[in-house]
């Protein structure tokens, strides 16, 4: 007796249906019988197979170069945990732990703020919004160093720079040098980071706010509330989830940051914005110290695992 | 019968071998045939002139066929992509090679192979001197073979805004101070461009280092016999400072910013001096337009008179050929023609200078024969950033960056000791 395709891999309890002894009917084919396990296994080994070479392995073998000295063309002189040592007494990388950190923090905490902000402000008129939605967004989409170079002749140091052109209307002749300058290049970077960040928090915060259910809403509006206390008792609180997942991805991309820096400030000046990602690049591509890079990578790679490992941990604390 | 035979056919082919010998590789070559590989990282004119070159070539060997291979490049240093192109197992005939030290981490390496048989084969002797084999060697060894050269110690500047402020080229290093003030009273706020942002400040430096403490202390600093706290390098920041000081440029933060092209940079009205690598008279003919010798011109870095003002810095390019490379034939011939006439003259009419006597002289513009004057007539020294090594080029030039934004002696000391510092666990 052969059942359905639906009957086949759900029964009414919604579990996978078993012909006995753990083994799962294929239905498609008559008869074909399968173990569950290999089954498994063979769906997921592609994955598994793409995922070790360009993951696993390019991470086993980064690990393993940080143990090595290489500087350029010469062979590889094992150093053991060198690489790390001198690392740490690097007053230039100890520079750039500091600039990742405010770099990381600062856009984060701009993005995700403006992105929730707009979110709200978008929930109470979800229709209309969508279209400015929709721009917001495709800041996230536009590569980083496709704005890097926008950014880069918005900011020029001369009056031809957009931003000097808008501040010299009210300060004529005004012209400043915002990515030449030590005390502003890393805050206009961060500006630039947190335009071209804004529109995922916004999604994701509107999201939330739109599964809140209706009826919370409506009870709220039916006992006289008014809106700044929907949104702050209600709307704010409720769409936290979203927050926190915003939080989570632009904490890991701002660690990550490279291309934008690149493309506007090569890590200076004096190297005020050179962040870990830039300083590996540096060290590995620049300098062709590649074990040193690898150590620098393997920093980089501690530090995101450990936002992400609690991250997840608390994501999916509740699946089964 | 048969031995007479024998001896007629054994010394016609002796005297056909014997012939052979004698026959010059050049001639030779004329058979040659299969792909050539180039390491080619030169974008833009300098990259078009190459392909010129290379149709030249296979115009003259058309057995042959040339592929360039391109390493990634990164912030105008490609040698980050050419270590990862041989480390990743390309196979390269020919490698296009500006840093003396990077030559030799490729001999260290066992990539390049010498060309001390070829340069005597070839006869180059008789279209390079002594002084070019002697750039291209390590350890009486010939590597590379020179096939132009850039004096970095001209200063370029447009002739309408010298000829508006009243002003002409200067001579000397207190001419040339004074002339800022006239410049910026014709209308030019930034009389000097210094792009700041990768490593164009450090040619002020560079120069003045050798004007006043001449070559021999330029080459002890490249290779650390003398520390960077060494008097010698101090006065010539201090001297950098003075010029800082007397207004020839734009605000630190302006010149910490600038990373335009030269000629962008050149179109600006706001600025008139430029000391730059003569790439840039390639670039001002070819990409602008505009013509040498009228709408730009050179001179060559004022007099200090500290006793070192006959000489200038220079760069080059040459050519390594490789140990695994799949032509030899092919590069070797290749070597010949690139100081032959016919690519010294695609050169020359690009507005590059060769070393090669077989270039047309004649076929250089104004500009190229300032320069070329200018180094003939000088003691020279590579252009220091390319001879120190890698991790010291870096801090060298953040170092240089940080002096610009307060160039007083208590920096100088400091940005000194921060070079030495890393200097010391360079070498």
């Amino acid at each position: 007796m052969t059942r359905s395709v639906a009957e086949a891999v759900t029964d009414r309890s919604g579990v996978p249906s078993r012909a006995g002894g753990g083994q799962l009917r294929l239905p498609i084919t008559r008869g074909w019988r399968i173990k569950e396990a290999p089954a498994a296994w063979l769906l997921i080994a592609p994955v598994i197979i793409l995922f070790g070479i360009s993951v696993v392995y390019p991470l086993i073998d980064t690990i393993r170069l940080s143990f090595f000295d290489i500087k350029g063309l010469a062979p590889a002189k094992w150093v053991g945990i060198g690489n790390y040592v001198t690392l740490f007494n690097d007053p230039t990388f100890r520079g750039t732990l500091v600039t990742t950190l405010i770099f990381t923090l600062g856009t984060t905490a701009i993005s995700v703020s403006l992105g929730w902000a707009l979110a709200m402000l978008c929930a109470f008129a979800p229709v209309h919004t969508t279209p400015f939605r929709g721009m917001m967004f495709v800041t996230f989409g536009i590569s980083e160093a496709v704005s890097g170079y926008m950014w880069l002749n918005i900011l020029r140091p001369d009056k031809a720079g957009l931003l000097n052109a808008i501040i010299g209307i009210f300060i004529p002749g005004y012209a400043h040098s915002w990515l030449g300058d030590p005390n502003t290049a890393l805050w206009a970077l961060i500006f630039v980071a947190s335009w071209s960040g804004v529109g995922l928090p916004l999604m994701l915060c509107f999201a939330a706010v739109q599964s809140i259910p209706k009826t919370v809403l409506e009870a709220a509006y039916m006992d006289g509330a008014k809106p700044t206390s929907i949104m702050r008792h209600i709307m704010m609180p409720l769409s936290l989830p979203g927050v926190r997942v915003a939080i989570f991805i632009n904490l890991l991309g701002a660690l990550r940051a490279f291309d934008i820096i690149y493309v506007m400030t090569g890590g200076g000046p004096v190297r005020a914005t050179e962040t870990v990602g830039y300083f590996m690049y540096r060290e590995s591509m620049t300098q062709f110290k590649l074990g040193y890079g690898a150590a620098a990578t393997v920093v980089l790679l501690v530090a995101v695992l450990v936002i992400s490992i609690p991250a997840i941990i608390q994501r999916t604390a509740g699946a089964k | 019968m048969f031995n007479r035979t024998l001896r007629r056919r054994t010394v016609m082919a002796g005297v056909m071998l014997a012939a052979l010998a004698g026959v010059s590789p050049s001639v030779l070559a004329q058979d040659l045939s299969g792909e050539l590989v180039i390491l080619q990282w030169q974008t833009g004119t300098d990259g078009q002139m190459w392909k010129d070159v290379e149709a030249k070539f296979v115009e003259l060997h058309p057995g042959v066929t040339i592929r360039e291979f391109q390493p990634a490049g990164g912030q105008g240093d490609a040698r980050g992509g050419m270590r990862t192109a041989l480390l990743g197992g390309e196979v390269v005939d020919i490698i296009i090679n500006t840093w003396p030290a990077f030559r030799a981490e490729l001999v260290n390496s066992g990539i390049l192979r010498p060309i001390d048989d070829q340069w005597a084969s070839f006869g180059w002797d008789d279209k390079l001197s002594q002084s070019w084999r002697d750039l291209g060697s390590i350890d009486g060894t010939t590597y590379g073979i020179t096939y132009t050269y850039g004096d970095r110690s001209a200063i370029w500047y447009k002739t309408a805004q010298l000829e508006k402020a009243g002003i002409t080229p200067p001579a000397t290093w207190e001419e040339f101070l004074a002339s800022f003030d006239k410049l910026k009273a014709a209308g030019y706020p930034a009389p000097v461009v210094i792009p700041a942002k990768y490593w164009a400040h450090t040619e002020w430096f560079e120069t003045l280092l050798l004007r006043t403490a001449g070559v021999e202390a330029a080459a002890q600093l490249a290779a650390h016999q003398i520390p960077w706290t060494d008097p010698k390098v101090k006065t010539a920041l201090m001297k950098y400072a003075e010029m800082l000081q007397a207004g020839c440029c734009a605000e630190p933060a302006t010149m910490l910013a600038i990373e335009q092209p030269y000629p962008t940079l050149y179109t600006s009205e706001d600025s008139s001096y430029l000391l730059f690598g003569m790439w840039t008279n390639s670039a001002l003919k070819n990409d602008l337009g505009l013509t040498e010798g009228v709408d730009y011109s050179i001179f060559q870095f004022p007099t200090l008179g500290m006793g070192f003002d006959d000489t200038s810095s220079v760069d080059a390019k040459e050519l390594n050929v490789t140990t695994n490379g799949a032509n030899p034939a092919a590069a070797d011939a290749f070597l010949d023609f690139i100081v032959g006439p016919e690519a010294s003259n695609i050169m020359a009419n690009y507005g590059y200078a060769s070393p090669s006597t077989a270039m047309d002289a004649s076929l250089l513009g104004p500009v190229q024969t300032i320069a070329t004057g200018a180094v003939s007539s000088s003691k020279v020294q590579f252009v220091l950033g390319d001879l120190l090594p890698g991790d010291l080029v870096d801090e060298y030039r953040v170092q240089l960056q940080k002096f610009l934004q307060n160039p007083t002696e208590a920096t100088v000391d400091e940005v000194l000791a921060a070079i030495e510092a890393k200097a010391a666990t360079a070498y």
